[in-house]
């Protein structure tokens, strides 16, 4: 008997606690930066991981987590996480103008939330720093044309002699006050805006950008007790609505922004039942999901089936036959779709040239201006890209059937057709169905043909920016959720996502259940 | 010649599929090396060819198309070869060793496989903003994040390939390592990653290929002209203007599928196999 000899002992033990090391320091100073941000969910979640692998690897955990500990974690953080984030999100009115919390809406609005004076003073000014390193600011007001110096104190008036000017007449410099250079204005950035040097009477001075400032008033202000803003000048209060904004209890119709996310489950998934202009997008869109999936699952096994009976003979030249016909299969697949959409092209696509060529048509046809031929060209494009894949297993799944079967057919007197249709295709259905769902879901979900051959176009044709001719629901979603930076909304696409996982699911589990694959477990 | 005749509709088919496959194949070849610069992509045959279209993609400054290709080697191999060793250990988990769990875990994990990363695309963008607010190298826009989300998915779509492969070896082998005193992890270094090497580079490959060709998640990451994939840099460069960029387009692809398709036809008996195996067991 020998011993096991392999990478073992010290050096093994050293190797895994250099690495551990290392990714103990990595993981330490990522964490301490995420605390040090303010973001601790995610400082939170970094350490819940370090613990975990330090946890696997140095205190004897179950040899399995030994194994799937790294995989767990990309698993849990990039793909369980955001599973059940888009749960949560559908519950809530996450929009566009709804994207902020609470908190930081109040603030914004607190922020908005001032009027200008009766006059509408404004000035012209410097902005720079005073002896104790406090923003300041030389002003020549457009009214009168008088100068002052606004400092976080209040404004006090220049008297002549106390400043100099600048080539247009603004005062720039005093004693005490430095000017800010451009450097230092383009580094602070935004932050000037939020500047307000007090004039005493409850208004003040804000700045609009670097040469120019108004006098302001705060007009709403926050009673954090009744949960509501108040304005001054009206006398309006203003309310939560329930619904992620605050608006004029007197006024529904006077909202303020920006507003907040705000849970209103289960308003996204009533809507998309009960909303109209929802509904009937969401409807359409939906039964032609089904219906591309169907199709693109039927002509693709359709003709990859076909081939692989032709090829199942060994004719000759049938290896050249076979890899010529799987090259859309390996060619990267973006590629080849947009290739088609060039070709599809109404003005300058080959498809249009050869039929005119070959007389069929008379003029270009506008394949993607019209719901039937875009749908058309989809399922054409989509059979390219898939029959070779039905083809491989196809022909894999016919070399699995006993010939014995067939010629106890053949003996029985059954045709070819016969023993085709009676013996083989219900054999190879039986053996292909977990494959044959799986396409299913793939193309349920196969955003990448809709987006890059069509753009779920045509727009027009269901819903104009939201759902086009062939959106399917994914693209519907991304539209929903992403595509439109001015009315994106997050809560809605979430709730078309999980009625997308609810049903992509349902297939599995059914097929998982169908299919005895995994009764080997 | 009567069994060619007897065959004649067998080949017709394979003719008739031919001239579908390779028609697409041949425009981009003849556009590619076409220059009578903008409107040629209706021309079936060439007209004054030239390398004017391949030229210019490395010359033009405002088509990064070597950005792009050094993008999509980094995202794809990055991704290749760390989810092949995240999903040979969990499939080797799965099918040699005995836990609690273990086939509710392997149940979740192809329902989860089942859900494509980007279902969760709107949860997933706003999470890497936050995450961008702390570290912008792996968050949004960065290719680090696009690189850790991608392998979110690692685990489930090749534990479940991996899984197949490893249950036919025999598990004779483990048992005498162990008997001769090795640990679990010696025996899955020494004994089952050596015997698994070739299938673990095919499975890689399948997974280079999937990145090569992703392009939503990539597209919502990577806003960046020079930080682009291949997908999305050649996406954008074509969607507006398909005439205009037609031909550059047309060698950009040319030069991009050429060593994918010259690698996949080499290893086909290997990915065929792999494809084949879960479904044909009977």
């Amino acid at each position: 008997m020998y011993r096991f000899v392999g990478f073992t002992g010290l050096p093994a033990i050293f190797l895994k606690f250099a690495v551990l090391a290392v990714i103990d320091i990595v993981g330490g100073l990522a964490i301490s930066s995420a605390f040090a941000a303010g973001s601790y969910v995610l400082g939170g979640a970094l350490l819940g991981a370090l613990l975990f692998i330090n946890w696997v690897y140095i205190f004897r955990a179950p040899t399995p987590a030994k194994f799937l500990a790294p995989g767990l974690v990309f698993l849990l953080a990039f793909v369980v996480v955001p599973i059940v984030y888009t749960v949560a999100m559908s519950g809530f009115k996450f929009q566009t103008g709804n994207v902020i919390t609470k908190s930081d809406a109040i603030e914004q609005v607190i922020a908005r939330g001032v009027s200008e004076d009766a006059s509408g003073t404004a000035f012209d000014i410097t902005l720079g720093r005073g002896a104790d390193g406090q923003f300041e600011a030389l002003m020549l007001s457009q009214i009168d044309g008088t100068a002052s110096r606004a400092t976080l104190a209040g404004v006090t008036p220049l008297a002549e002699g106390e400043y100099g000017v600048n080539e247009w007449g603004v005062p720039n410099s005093a004693a005490g006050f430095t000017p800010l250079t451009s450097d230092e204005l383009s580094q602070l950035g935004d932050e000037i805006l939020s500047i307000r040097f007090p004039v005493g009477d409850g208004s003040f001075v804000g700045i609009q950008f670097a040469e120019l400032a108004v006098l302001l008033t705060q007009d709403l202000t926050y009673d954090a007790q009744r949960d509501v803003l108040v304005s001054a000048s009206t006398g309006a209060e203003y309310v939560d609505n329930g619904d992620g904004n605050f608006v004029n209890a007197a006024d529904p119709q006077d909202v303020l922004t920006p507003g907040w996310r705000d849970v209103n489950f289960p308003d996204n998934f009533i809507k998309l039942v009960t909303d109209k202009s929802l509904r009937d997008p969401f409807v359409q869109v939906f039964v032609w999901t089904v219906l591309f999936a169907f199709l693109s699952v039927l002509t693709t096994f359709a003709v990859g089936l076909l081939l692989a009976v032709a090829l199942d003979q060994r004719i000759k030249g049938r290896a050249i036959y076979r890899s010529i016909l799987i090259l859309p299969y390996a060619i990267p697949s973006f590629m080849s779709i947009l290739v088609w959409r060039g070709m599809f092209n109404r003005e300058f696509g080959v498809i249009n040239r050869v039929l005119i060529d070959l007389g069929i048509i008379s003029e270009n046809i506008g394949w993607f201006d019209e719901t039937f031929t875009a749908r058309m060209v989809v399922i054409i494009v989509n059979l390219w890209l898939g029959f070779p894949y039905m083809y491989l297993i196809s022909s894999g799944a016919l070399q699995a059937i006993p010939g014995e079967l067939k010629e106890a057919a053949a003996i029985d007197g059954a045709t070819a057709w016969q023993a085709f249709r009676q013996v083989t295709l219900p054999l190879l259905l039986q053996i292909l169905s977990p494959l044959l769902i799986a396409s299913f879901a793939f193309n349920f979900n196969n955003f990448n043909i809709i987006y890059l051959l069509t753009g779920g176009g045509p727009r027009e044709a269901i819903a104009g920016e939201r759902a086009g001719g062939t959106d399917i629901l994914i693209s519907y979603a991304y539209q929903t959720a992403i595509s439109n930076p001015t009315s994106r909304d997050f809560g809605l696409a979430s709730a078309v996502s999980m009625f997308m996982f609810v049903i992509v699911a349902g297939l599995s589990l059914w097929s998982l259940r169908r299919t005895k694959s995994l009764q080997e477990f | 010649m009567k069994t060619f005749r007897r065959n004649l509709w067998r080949h017709s088919v394979a003719w008739i599929l031919i001239l579908f496959t390779v028609f697409p194949i041949y425009v981009v070849i003849v556009s590619s090396i076409s220059t009578t610069g903008g409107l040629v992509t209706n021309s079936l045959f060439p007209k004054n060819v030239g390398w004017d279209n391949f030229t210019v993609l490395f010359n033009n400054p405002s088509i990064p198309f070597t950005s792009w290709i050094r993008n999509t080697l980094i995202a794809a191999s990055v991704t290749a070869v760390v989810s092949v060793l995240i999903g040979a250990a969990a499939a080797y988990a799965f099918s040699r060793l005995r836990f609690t769990g273990r086939k509710v875990g392997i149940q979740a994990l192809l329902l989860i496989q089942v859900f494509p990363s980007f279902l969760a695309l709107a949860a997933i963008y706003v999470i890497m903003g936050e995450i961008y607010e702390v570290f912008p190298a792996f968050g949004l826009g960065s290719m680090g994040g696009l690189i850790l989300v991608y392998l979110g998915g690692a685990m489930g779509i090749n534990a479940w390939l991996l899984k197949g492969f490893i249950d036919s070896i025999p598990e004779e082998l483990d048992q005498s390592a162990r008997v001769d005193g090795a640990s679990p992890m010696q025996v899955y270094w020494l004994i089952f990653f050596p015997l698994a090497a070739p299938v673990l580079a095919v499975v890689a490959l399948l997974s280079f290929i999937g990145t090569f060709n992703e392009f939503i998640l990539a597209s919502v990451f990577l806003t960046d002209p020079e930080s682009r994939t291949l997908a999305v840099g050649l996406q954008q460069f074509v969607g507006g203007q398909f005439t205009e960029n037609w031909g550059p387009f047309a060698a950009g692809s040319l030069i991009a599928s050429i060593p994918l398709v010259a690698i996949f036809l080499s290893v086909q008996k290997y990915i065929v196999g792999g494809l084949t195996a879960g479904s044909v067991k009977g």
